[in-house]
């Protein structure tokens, strides 16, 4: 579904992205991890046509999109969540929600205003998928929260509203970056299986980027392991933790030795 | 304060509650015509004019809020905007008699081809003869102002580029800049002969302009578009533009569209709001078009509440008030006279000061800065009681109408940024309590239910995140 080839990318001297490749296959979940910095947020930007890669190709479902703009990119299927929460705060949940599916209105601004009968369909078709959306956080998002603005969300309904508002630009792809951050366990326990329920129910294609473990390990199908912009393993979560070049970049290279020998240790 | 935002507004979700609101809104409407009609046959021909004053400065207002409210872009540049709206409509509606004044005029530099534009000969040409007699006036303005908005949105499509590419201040100078290169070109020898150059001309009919009716009834027709336009989807992603530009280009919406669009619908109604304005003065000049009018509608608009219909609408009523019924601030009085009026006035933004405090739970109640009002209030008052020998003469307020409104406008901003009524808006759901302001009691209880770690251990914990809002916590 979304192959990502020799990506690079360089922010002044700094190599953000140097020569990543990956693939997502349809319905699967597949996590991106590495220590902070490591580029997994550019990853997503470059896809997302937030940043232009200086080399390399992206290509979804089979075409080239490299060069589109951000918009675009949402309405050929890629929608993503933000780190750092980019929610619009003075609008409603349900608002917030529905701009996520401005972009496939047929209606002219004209006939909006008139409220012709195709635009009131439509108007309360968005309002049902809306709704759909948020049903699946269960009720937590669900009647007054409806009508009341961000602001007085909680930070982990803000999350739900994030992913919920991807969800509804009808995207097949979700790009969520670190969804559960600021959530206590039993939240991010409960978005393990939201997340779960989205690509089993929802159809969802996912690529995560996390740092709790026990999220990535419960729910990924791949993991993909990011240091300093470098791709140094893939594979499922329990080969990629045992990886000496991942324990390496996690806990530094003398903790990796010192590990490795103990297990070596173990194992005699 | 509020929990729950402006009614999510959509009015096409439940038929039955759409025909009460249309209902309701027909019957205001009809009340609102009752005492337009009362009004005027006070006979006062100078609340007349304030009244059709306020209804164009509000066609103005509302349209420019949709840039500054909606979009979230200060926009500077209303004023070039009106002024292409209302050249067009001045010369298009020129009658006979106007056009020979001009024409004869040595300091003229309007030529008989140009003055032969006007929307009367475009119909004769047309063979429309019965639309271009005396009686069928109304229906030649009507097409002027339509021309003359189209005419100010080309405008608005060539500002709203650059708006692309710049944010925030940056681009509110561009548009400025726009506004002020716009009236500075009309006096230029390209369009002098179009424009009478900084003469301008006299001769544009009132009939319009300083009509209630006319007024009243372009005023609701901008209303209804620009709130209808707000309430819809593309509204919404406006908004959502202004909340957050990156999310929402990246939630699909197409942000450079939406902008221009915003900027070509408000020029066009800043245009038809030209075409009221010029009707209203009688003529075309370009001092009609100075900066000072989008400092007046940037009054209006921060006073009633930035994105507000409702709240602009009332900014721009109070700045028309002080402007139309101001005059008593600017005559002369005698000094001794200024003083009461500056320890009366003293004093009460000391005891205003007392209330907000008190109102607010602040300690002290007496803020020492409300006891040096005070005070200055008893000194004025004291030395005017005391001895007005030493102080005689006179002095004449000039100036005092925006001295007033400066000052109103910063007391506003002090104490109410939001604006006199914020982002709320009318809408008889809210009037009629339909709008729930909270959650209901059950919804409170299922809410704490599920936020509460010893009432439902599976629900949220106490967070790890020490900065994390809780929900109803506030911001
Ligand atoms: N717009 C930018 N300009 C300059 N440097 C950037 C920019 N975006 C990211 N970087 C740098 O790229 C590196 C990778 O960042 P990021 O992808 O955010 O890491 P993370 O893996 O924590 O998400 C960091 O060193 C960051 O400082
Ligand atoms: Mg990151």
């Amino acid at each position: 579904m979304l192959e990502v080839e020799h990506l690079r990318k360089s922010f002044g001297g700094l190599t953000a992205t140097n020569d990543v490749s990956f693939h997502v296959n349809e319905g699967e979940i597949v996590s991106i991890i590495g220590p902070n910095g490591a580029g997994k947020s550019t990853i997503f930007n470059l896809v997302t046509g937030v940043y232009r890669p200086d080399g390399g190709d992206v290509r979804f479902q089979g075409a080239s999109i490299v060069g589109k703009s951000t918009n675009q990119i949402v309405g050929l299927g890629i929608a993503r969540t933000f780190q750092n929460l980019r929610l619009f705060t003075q609008m409603t949940v349900l608002e917030n929600v529905l701009v996520g599916q401005h972009h496939r209105l047929r209606s002219t601004w004209l006939s909006s205003v008139l409220r012709t009968p195709g635009y009131r369909r439509q108007e309360r078709a968005m309002r049902e998928a809306a709704t759909e959306k948020l049903a699946f956080f269960g009720p937590r998002l669900q009647s007054f929260r409806l009508n009341q603005p961000v602001y007085v969300l909680s930070y982990a309904n803000r999350r739900r509203t994030e992913v919920a508002r991807a969800m509804a630009t009808g995207a097949k792809l979700l790009l969520l970056d670190e969804p559960s951050a600021g959530m206590n366990p039993k939240e991010t326990a409960e978005i393990t299986q939201i997340i779960r329920r989205m690509r089993d129910e929802g159809g969802y294609t996912i690529l995560l980027v996390e740092h709790k473990m026990n999220l990535v390990g419960e729910i990924s199908d791949r993991v993909i392991v990011l240091d300093y912009g470098e791709k140094i393993a893939e594979g499922s979560y329990h080969d990629v933790v045992h990886d000496p070049l991942v324990i390496e970049a996690y806990l530094g290279k003398k903790a990796a030795v010192d590990r490795a020998e103990d297990e070596e240790g173990s194992g005699a | 304060m509020a929990r729950v935002a402006t009614p999510t507004a959509f009015d096409a979700i439940d038929p039955a509650r759409r025909l009460r609101n249309l209902a309701l809104t027909l019957v205001a409407i009809g009340v609102g015509v009752l005492v337009l009609w009362g009004l005027e046959s006070l006979g006062s021909a100078k609340l007349t004019q304030a009244l059709a004053l306020f209804a164009v400065w509000g066609v103005a207002t509302v349209s420019l809020n949709l840039i500054n409210g909606t979009l979230g872009i200060l926009s500077l540049g209303h004023h070039g905007f009106m002024l292409i709206g209302g050249y067009t409509t001045g010369l298009l509606i020129l009658d006979e008699a106007a056009r020979q004044r001009i024409l004869t005029s040595a300091r003229s530099t309007m030529t008989e081809q140009t003055l032969g534009i006007s929307v009367g000969n475009m119909l004769q040409s047309l063979g429309l003869d019965a639309l271009a007699t005396p009686e069928t006036l109304w229906f030649r303005y009507l097409l002027a102002i339509f021309f003359g908005g189209l005419l100010a949105a080309v405008a608005g499509l060539v500002v709203g580029i650059p708006s692309l590419r710049l944010r925030g201040d940056y681009l509110a100078i561009v548009t400025f800049g726009f506004g002020e290169i716009i009236r500075l070109s009309a006096s230029t020898r390209l369009f002098s002969a179009y424009t009478n150059g900084a003469l301008g001309f006299p001769g544009v009919t009132s009939e319009f302009g300083k009509s209630v009716w006319w007024t009243f009834g372009v005023l609701a027709f901008t209303v209804f578009v620009i709130s209808k336009l707000k309430y819809s989807s593309y509204g919404r992603a406006m908004q959502a533009i202004r909340e957050d530009e990156i999310a929402a280009q990246a939630m699909g919406v197409n942000v450079a569209y939406h902008k221009v669009l915003g900027f070509v619908i408000s020029a066009f109604f800043a245009g038809v709001a030209g075409g009221l304005w010029v009707s209203w003065l009688g003529g075309v000049r370009l001092d009609f078009f100075l900066f000072q009018l989008t400092f007046f509608f940037l009054v209006a608009i921060s006073a009633g509440g930035t994105g507000s219909i409702t709240g602009v609408l009332l900014g721009t009523a109070l700045v028309v008030f002080v402007r139309q019924y101001g005059d008593p601030l600017e005559e002369t009085y005698s000094i001794q006279t200024w003083l009461y009026l500056a320890a009366g006035v003293l004093g009460l933004a000391a005891a205003g000061a007392f209330a907000f405090r008190s109102l607010r739970r602040l300690r002290p109640r007496l803020h020492w800065g409300a006891l040096v009002l005070a005070g200055a209030a008893a000194l004025a008052a004291l030395v005017a009681l005391i001895d007005p020998s030493a102080i005689e003469g006179t002095f004449r307020g000039f100036g005092m109408r925006a001295i007033f409104l400066s000052v109103l406008l910063i007391v506003i901003m002090v104490f109410r940024p939001e604006g006199m009524i914020g982002r709320a808006e009318f809408s008889w759901a809210a009037l009629l309590r339909e709008q729930r302001s909270g959650p209901t009691d059950e919804e409170r209880a299922q809410d704490a239910w599920l936020s509460n770690p010893q009432l439902n251990p599976g629900g949220e914990g106490p967070r790890d995140d020490a900065d994390a809002t809780r929900d109803e916590g506030g911001r």
